[in-house]
């Protein structure tokens, strides 16, 4: 699929790797629409950029369906939907300290299923209703991780990764026979201010010395993945793991 | 005396794995369990592919049945 002139939605993207991703798209002259709940960070990505803003909490089902509503109403179904949004969490589920036992916190646990795979479901399933009514030979992209494989300390972020590049595999071969790609791609970790965030100087460098390549991945690395997934319209219900080799 | 099977019945025989036969005008995905949505979606795109037409959403809720895919096809101008 060529990106110049096509309609991309992508979610979580003001900030980050889907920030990163938006600006990229753009340049290369995608029609770019970034959804997000942080207004104040969309407005400035807006202005800074040219894409088009949506102020959604992506996981609320009803106000994903009135923003896809929406966006379709003003540009048709769109031509790729990238499922970006999510957050990085790092909890155990069992932490034995002086006090006693302390478990992974159930609210946690929800809020971060919740944002990285109930969502990458509430929008795609809008979305594919879009593109499957106009016929529109789309693609979608979700963002799983290296994580994916079973990275001891992240329950909730692990399992939430792998649903999301289970979902790929399960919606490529429902989808295909449509003409709709789905595919899926897994960064390692990655320099962006979530990854900062979430995860301890020492435990950052940690990671970094379980890479191969010694060091963590840049944003535009991860970019160009998405660009090569778009691209290449054979490449659908596989994960493509950009990670520097890093094997958990 | 033995009909011919038409292109359809040759599609559906080949994706459901019916027997020709047996396939007839009122088969529709009411009373044929082998043609589930996943089977359906299939059978979208070898009609797409086999006839060489790109069906609009209207047409493929249309196609539920036999006597429903046939009705589109001859809308089309395809010989069933």
């Amino acid at each position: 699929m060529e990106i110049k002139n096509k309609q991309i939605i992508i979610t979580g993207g003001a900030s980050g790797l889907g920030k990163a991703m938006a600006i990229e798209l753009c340049r290369r002259g995608a029609l770019v629409s970034i959804m997000d709940r942080d207004k104040e960070r969309l407005e400035s990505v807006v202005k800074e950029s040219g894409v088009a803003g949506f102020s959604v909490d992506i996981t609320d089902p009803k106000a994903v369906e009135n923003c896809l509503d929406e966006f379709a109403k003003a540009n048709g179904a769109p031509d790729v939907v990238i499922n970006n949004a999510g957050i990085l969490h790092s909890e155990p589920l069992i932490r034995i300290g002086a006090s006693g036992i302390e478990l992974h916190s159930l609210d946690t646990w929800h809020r971060v299923v919740d944002i990285n795979f109930n969502a990458v479901f509430y929008v795609s399933r809008c979305a594919i209703n879009h593109m499957v009514r106009k016929r529109k030979k789309g693609l979608i992209i979700n963002i799983s991780s290296v994580a994916a494989q079973g990275n001891a300390g992240q329950s909730a972020y692990a399992a939430s990764k792998a649903g999301v590049a289970t979902l790929t595999s399960v919606w490529a071969k429902e989808l295909g026979p449509l003409g709709i790609r789905v595919a899926a791609l897994a960064p390692g970790y990655t320099e962006t201010e979530s990854t900062h965030a979430a995860l301890s100087e020492a435990m950052l460098k940690e990671m970094v010395s379980r890479v191969p390549l010694k060091r963590l991945a840049k944003p535009e690395e991860i970019v160009m993945g998405i660009v090569s997934i778009i691209e290449n319209d054979f490449f659908s219900g596989k994960v493509f793991e950009i990670d520097g080799g890093l094997v958990l | 005396m033995i009909a011919m099977a038409g292109n359809v019945e040759k599609l559906m025989n080949e994706i459901l794995k019916v027997p020709i036969e047996k396939i007839g005008d009122d088969m529709s995905m009411d009373n044929v369990p082998a043609w589930d949505s996943l089977k359906h979606m299939e059978l979208i795109a070898g009609i797409e592919k086999n006839f060489s037409i790109e069906l609009t959403f209207e047409e493929i809720i249309g196609m539920r049945s036999v006597a429903g895919i046939k009705k589109v096809l001859i809308a089309r101008n395809q010989t069933v």
